[in-house]
Order: C-alpha cells, then sequence, then structure tokens
C-alpha cells in the first residue's frame, strides 16, 4: 500500500477509532470517579461537597505562582508553558480546524500560523527539558515509570513532525512521510488519554475533589473492621 | 573441578543463605520504634485481610482508586517534604512512601492487578514489603505540606494515615503510642499519663498557689466539675506534668474573662493518639471525652495549646459523632483571641521585651484554621516579634508530628532529621522566646534546641500571656524570676 493510503487511513478510520476510544474512555473515568464520591458521601455523616476549597486548589495549579517551593518555580513555569502549548495548538491550528471542517462541518476561529509555529517549538523545546529533567538526576529517575519517559516522547515527535509537515524548507524527509508519523503519534496520544496519567487533564478538580472528601471519614467503621477480622471486644 | 565437589560447595553456599533469610523473616523486625510482639506467621495474609476489611467499612477505596490513576510522578512534593531535605533518600519521597501501599492496591483490589498477576511475573506482597511499608509511614512526620505542593492534588498524608492503620491492626504500631491509649480507654485513670484524679488535684492546688503569687488574693482557681459550664476544659494532660505555666495562664485568661469553664475528672484528657495510627481508636477516644461534655452538660469542648488534640476533636467530632450529640469545638487561643479581640480580656502592650517568634502547629495552622489568632495577642504584647519563614500555612514542621514525638527511641531522627530544618528555622530568627502552643510541637522544639546547642527558650503563648494578662480590678501580674 502507498503511503498515500496509509496516511488517508490514519487521518481516516484510525482518527475517528482514537477519538472514539479517547472520550468513551473518559466517560467511563467520568462515571467511575462519579460513582466513587458518591459512595465517598454516601457513608460520612458530612454531605456536603467542598466545592469552593476544590475549585480553589485546582485554579492553583492551574495558574501555580502561590504556594510553589521555591526551588521547583522554573520547573513549575517550564511545565505550565508546555501544557498550554500542547492544548492550544492541536485545537486552534488553522489545519486541524479544516479537517474538522472537512469531516464533520464543525468550524471555530484559528489562531495565527506564526504564533502556532512559536508555541510549537515552544511545546518542543520545553518538552525536552522536562524529559530532560526527569532522566537527568537520580531523585527523578527513582520515581519515574515507563509512562514518565514515553508520553513526553511521543508527545513531542507529534510536534516535531507536525513542524516539519508544515515547513517542508526544513524538511529532510518526504511529507507523506513526516504527516504519517504525525497522524499516528497524535492518534496514539488520544488513545492513550484514558488509561494513562493523561487522564489528569479531566481528573484534575476530580482529584482535589477525593482528597478534601477522603477526609470525611465513616463513622463506626473501626467497629466494623474489628467485627471482621474476629478481634471485636479485644483490648488495645 | 568435579561435578560432585561443585554441586558440594553450591550446597554449602546455598544451605546458609536461605536459613539466614528464614531466619531473618521468623525475627520480630527491628523498626527503628519499638513494638510490642505480634504475630509472625503469615504476615502477607493477615495485612490484606485486615485491607480489605478496611476498604469494605470505609471511604479510603475510592481515594485510592482515584489516586492509583492519577500520580504524575513529577517530583514538586520532594521540595516540601522536611524529611526527604535533609535525607535525600528515595524512600522519604513522599510520592514513593504512598506508591508502597497503593501498589497492594493496585495488585490484590483492582482488576487489571488481578490479570497482571495471572500473566507476568508481577509485584507480589512480602513481609519486607510489610516492613519497608511500616518503616517508612512511621518516617513521616504527616505535617501535610506535601498534600498542598502536589500538583495533581494527591493527599498523602491520608494515604500514610491508612497505611498506618492497616499496620496497627496486625499489630505494628509504635508501644509508646499504642501504650498510652491503652491507658486512656482502659486504665484505671483514663488518660494518657496515668495521672489520677487525687494527684491531678494536688498539682491545680499547687498550681493555685502558684498564681496567688502572680496575682495576690485574686483567688483563681481550677473548677472541677462544675455542672452545665460553657466549656469543658481538655488539655494535653502531659501539660499537668510538664507545662505548669501554660495552665497557669489558661487559669489566668478564663479567670480574667469571666468565662465558666471545668475540668471533668471523668475524663480530663485532650490527647487523641487515635488520629495518628488507627480510625477506630480516635473514634472510641473522641466518643468517650464527648461523653463526659454531656455528663457534666457543658457546651462546648474548650482544647489547650495542643495541636493535634485541636485537630482530633475538631474533625472527629465531625467525623464520628451523630450531629444531635456535637458540641463545638473551640481552641483556647481561639477563645483568648475573641475575647481581647472583643476588649474582654486585657493585655499589658509590650510586657515582653525579648525578641519572640513562634512556630506554627501543623494540625492547626496547614488549613488555615488558627494562624492569626495568636499572632494578634502576641504582637500586642511582645515589643519584638520576628517570624520564621516560611510560617502560616507553609510552616515546616517541627519534626515531632504524626505522633513521633512520643517515641523517644526516635529522638535523634526526630532532632536531627525531621527537626534539621526547624533547627535552622529558629536559629535564623535570632529569638529569645520560640512560642508555640501545642504540647507535642514544645517537646519536640525543646529537644530540638538541647541537640542543636540552641540558645532560644522554648515557651507556650499562655506562658507568655501570665506575664500580660491584667485581671478586671486592674491588677497586674507580678512577674516571676525565670529559673535557668
Amino acid at each position: 500500500m502507498p503511503v498515500e493510503q496509509w496516511l488517508e487511513w490514519t487521518r481516516g478510520p484510525l482518527f475517528r477509532f482514537a477519538l472514539a476510544v479517547m472520550v468513551l474512555g473518559l466517560i467511563r473515568l467520568v462515571v467511575l470517579n462519579g460513582i466513587n464520591l458518591i459512595s465517598l458521601v454516601r457513608h460520612s455523616y458530612d454531605k456536603k461537597m467542598p466545592v469552593g476549597v476544590v475549585a480553589r486548589d485546582t485554579l492553583r495549579w492551574l495558574f501555580p505562582f502561590t504556594r510553589v517551593p521555591a526551588s521547583q518555580r522554573l520547573f513549575t513555569l517550564v511545565s505550565v508553558a508546555f501544557h498550554l502549548c500542547i492544548i492550544i495548538v492541536p485545537i486552534f491550528l488553522a489545519g486541524h480546524i479544516l479537517l474538522w471542517q472537512r469531516g464533520l462541518g464543525l468550524s471555530w476561529p484559528a489562531m495565527y500560523q506564526t504564533l502556532a509555529d512559536y508555541m510549537t517549538l515552544f511545546a518542543i523545546a520545553t518538552g525536552l527539558l522536562l524529559f530532560g529533567k526527569r532522566v537527568s538526576t537520580h531523585l527523578t529517575r527513582s520515581l519515574s515509570r515507563v509512562q514518565d519517559y514515553l508520553l513526553p516522547l511521543i508527545i513531542v515527535t507529534t510536534f516535531v513532525s507536525g513542524y516539519l509537515a508544515v515547513h517542508p524548507a526544513v524538511n529532510p524527509v518526504g511529507y507523506d512521510a513526516t504527516m504519517l508519523v504525525h497522524v499516528l503519534t497524535g492518534d496514539l496520544v488520544l488513545i492513550l488519554i484514558p488509561f494513562s496519567k493523561l487522564s489528569h487533564m479531566l481528573l484534575l478538580p476530580i482529584n482535589h475533589l477525593v482528597s478534601e472528601l477522603g477526609w470525611h471519614l465513616v463513622p463506626e467503621a473501626g467497629t466494623r473492621v474489628a467485627l471482621a477480622l474476629g478481634k471485636e471486644g479485644e483490648p488495645v | 573441578m568435579p561435578t560432585d565437589v561443585r554441586s558440594a560447595v553450591q550446597e554449602q553456599d546455598v544451605e546458609p543463605t536461605v536459613k539466614r533469610v528464614q531466619r531473618r523473616v521468623d525475627q520480630q523486625p527491628n523498626y527503628s520504634f519499638y513494638v510490642e510482639p505480634f504475630k509472625l506467621e503469615e504476615r502477607p495474609r493477615r495485612f490484606l485481610e485486615a485491607f480489605a476489611a478496611i476498604l469494605k467499612q470505609s471511604n479510603y477505596g475510592p481515594v485510592l482508586d482515584t489516586y492509583c490513576r492519577v500520580g504524575a510522578k513529577c517530583s514538586v512534593c520532594t521540595a516540601s517534604c522536611p524529611v526527604y531535605q535533609v535525607t535525600h533518600d528515595p524512600r522519604d519521597i513522599p510520592c514513593n512512601r504512598s506508591e508502597l501501599l497503593l501498589k497492594v492496591y493496585r495488585r490484590y483490589f483492582t482488576l487489571a492487578g488481578n490479570l497482571k498477576s495471572r500473566l507476568f511475573d508481577y509485584f507480589r506482597l512480602t513481609n519486607e514489603h510489610i516492613n519497608e511499608l511500616a518503616e517508612s509511614v512511621w518516617r513521616c512526620t504527616a505535617c501535610k505540606r506535601c498534600r498542598y505542593s502536589c500538583p495533581m492534588g494527591i493527599d498523602h498524608a491520608l494515604v500514610t494515615h491508612l497505611a498506618r492503620w492497616i499496620l496497627a491492626e496486625m499489630g505494628i504500631a509504635p508501644k509508646a503510642l499504642v501504650v498510652s491509649v491503652r491507658q486512656q480507654l482502659e486504665g484505671e485513670t483514663h488518660n494518657t499519663s496515668g495521672i489520677p484524679v487525687p494527684a491531678l488535684k494536688d498539682t491545680c492546688e499547687f498550681l493555685e498557689e502558684e498564681l496567688e503569687e502572680v496575682y495576690p488574693g485574686a483567688g483563681i482557681s481550677f473548677p472541677f466539675d462544675v455542672e452545665g459550664c460553657e466549656y469543658v476544659f481538655f488539655p494535653a494532660v502531659s501539660d499537668y506534668l510538664l507545662e505548669a505555666d501554660t495552665l497557669m495562664g489558661n487559669a489566668a485568661m478564663l479567670h480574667a474573662t469571666s468565662t465558666s469553664w471545668t475540668i471533668g475528672t471523668g475524663n480530663f484528657d485532650g490527647i487523641d493518639y487515635g488520629l495518628f495510627y488507627s480510625d477506630a481508636m480516635w473514634e472510641r477516644i473522641i466518643k468517650a471525652q464527648v461523653a463526659e461534655v454531656h455528663r457534666l452538660g457543658g457546651k462546648s469542648m474548650l482544647i489547650g495549646e495542643c495541636g493535634h488534640a485541636s485537630r482530633s476533636a475538631k474533625e472527629g467530632m465531625a467525623y464520628f459523632i451523630p450531629p444531635e450529640d456535637r458540641v463545638p469545638v473551640v481552641n483556647i487561643m481561639e477563645l483568648a483571641y475573641e475575647k481581647f479581640r472583643a476588649g474582654q480580656l486585657i493585655l499589658i502592650p509590650d510586657a515582653i521585651e525579648e525578641r519572640t517568634t513562634y512556630h506554627d502547629p501543623c494540625n492547626i495552622a496547614r488549613k488555615g484554621w488558627i494562624i492569626e489568632q495568636p499572632r494578634a495577642i502576641l504582637r500586642h504584647i511582645c515589643r519584638d516579634f520576628v517570624e520564621m519563614e516560611p510560617h502560616g500555612c507553609d510552616n515546616y514542621c517541627c519534626g515531632g508530628g504524626g505522633g513521633t514525638v512520643s517515641i523517644d527511641e526516635m529522638r535523634e531522627f526526630r532532632t536531627m532529621v525531621g527537626g534539621k530544618t526547624k533547627a535552622e528555622q529558629i536559629k535564623a530568627t535570632g529569638a529569645h522566646y520560640v512560642v508555640t502552643p501545642c504540647a507535642n510541637c514544645k517537646k519536640q522544639i525543646d529537644e530540638v534546641i538541647k541537640d542543636h546547642g540552641l540558645p532560644q527558650v522554648r515557651t507556650g503563648l499562655h506562658d507568655l500571656m501570665l506575664k500580660a494578662i491584667v485581671l478586671p480590678n486592674g491588677q497586674e501580674p507580678i512577674v516571676q524570676e525565670e529559673e535557668e
């Protein structure tokens, strides 16, 4: 099969599949976490949802300029820049919107191509910096799992191939091959979202809510645990 | 080498290793804290049984479930953990500590873990893993700094809290805490220090005599078992043994503001070590305390200068006590501040000449509950009040939080590792007085000052207020000479 056909397949059926996996996967997470949240308040006396606290905590981390330990401020800034770029560019890139328009007839205002170019380069640079930080110290290596190394690399690959596809002047490889890599890695990212730590794009506020509600301890739980373990009436 | 000789050598090599491993497994593990003897057989099975029972009866399951899905491993918490910052040991990273328990949860309580264990050589719970977890959770001072530095909002303190409970259910909990709780719940004295009521009354009589020297003729007293009072007083019971000045300051403040209060002889201990190692104990202790308030017909629980007692009472009241039985929980500093602001508590301005600093107890400051109240008083009564950096919500733990201060065998770890940052902070202020309104922090900071050879004097808030409270009749205190 020639490259063009592969490209059509990744842009068409595979993309639709990836998008469906992402959407359904995220819906699954919302449902599962919704059930968790309900069971958290059901058993405790305090049924109030601390919405204010959670909104504050979530916003604090969307704009993390307060309460970040001093030694982590630069890292936090780089991380926020990376997040902003990888969210904004794919959604508002004129080329992407064109695809949506062709496929579903949906359209929204696009960003300037020059800005998109700069943000793409910025995403690549910050992504590599974050990856570099992770591999460079014993501390971060001791924390890291396989996905922590792979995800930034996959995302950076998507952005590098996207940039090269748009700028043939700097592209040493052919357009089709570059585009194929771009679409394939992009599809992969969509598929991975609900199954990896990327799910925090949706679960971040839910996580803050869970951390607040988690402390609503259940009355009589201790007694019932003792009963289940056959230790009722045992001295301390 | 001939084959038979080689195999004989191998056997010789192998045999002792197996025996050595076996011996290590059979022995009571050597933690950095003392543990009462517990059953060694089938530890993984009993750990999992306790874990399963707790998950079934409590709220922790959904929490672990969520935390398993989102963990960014971003390392920001390393910059906020006072223990990791000193040891630089990966096992002290909050995220790694939580992972020890999340790993067990993922393997034994999720579908994915179950499948993985069938398909691959996946993680298995061993005695070593349990020992690692036990050691790790008691190296944490439960200061909760990492909770507020985690971008994902993961509450590592909650995971540690749960891990300690699971371990306690199989008998792995610091002996110092278990013995105290046993005395409090099942002993004759119903308090962690084992103080009998006659001794308590003797102590209070002595304190009344001392107060007579500070305020001659004022007749400041410690009322016992008065029914229908506004406040029933629960200090950390160790104050009656160690913190005479704090209690005298408490009594003077309550007298000066004409507050109706009493000490219940049925239960006069605010300490609740259940907060540190077992929700089951936490619930039993708070229930006993609330029962005493109801026995006396009191309207509120007044907690003395103690961080964990305040938090365990306030949160325990909300978690474990049915709404119809609840009474408000008030910390004595909140009360003093209210009275001071309302003009009912008159304090001599600038009564304290020496430079003074204030250490925030984590349990009352982290969520922003009590931060400004004591400072308003201190700024009024101290000529030279200085802050440590950082302070308030972002303060550093004294190093003895999470119950570790009661574990004497961990002193070196507490003062040289957990308390190192605090020692540096105290030193940097150049203050004469370090004020801390918490029985835990008081003991720990005394030891930090001693072990680091610092010149500072540790004191409580009410100890200082005792030099500044003006009684309603205009009587000022006769300041006693400080004992060196």
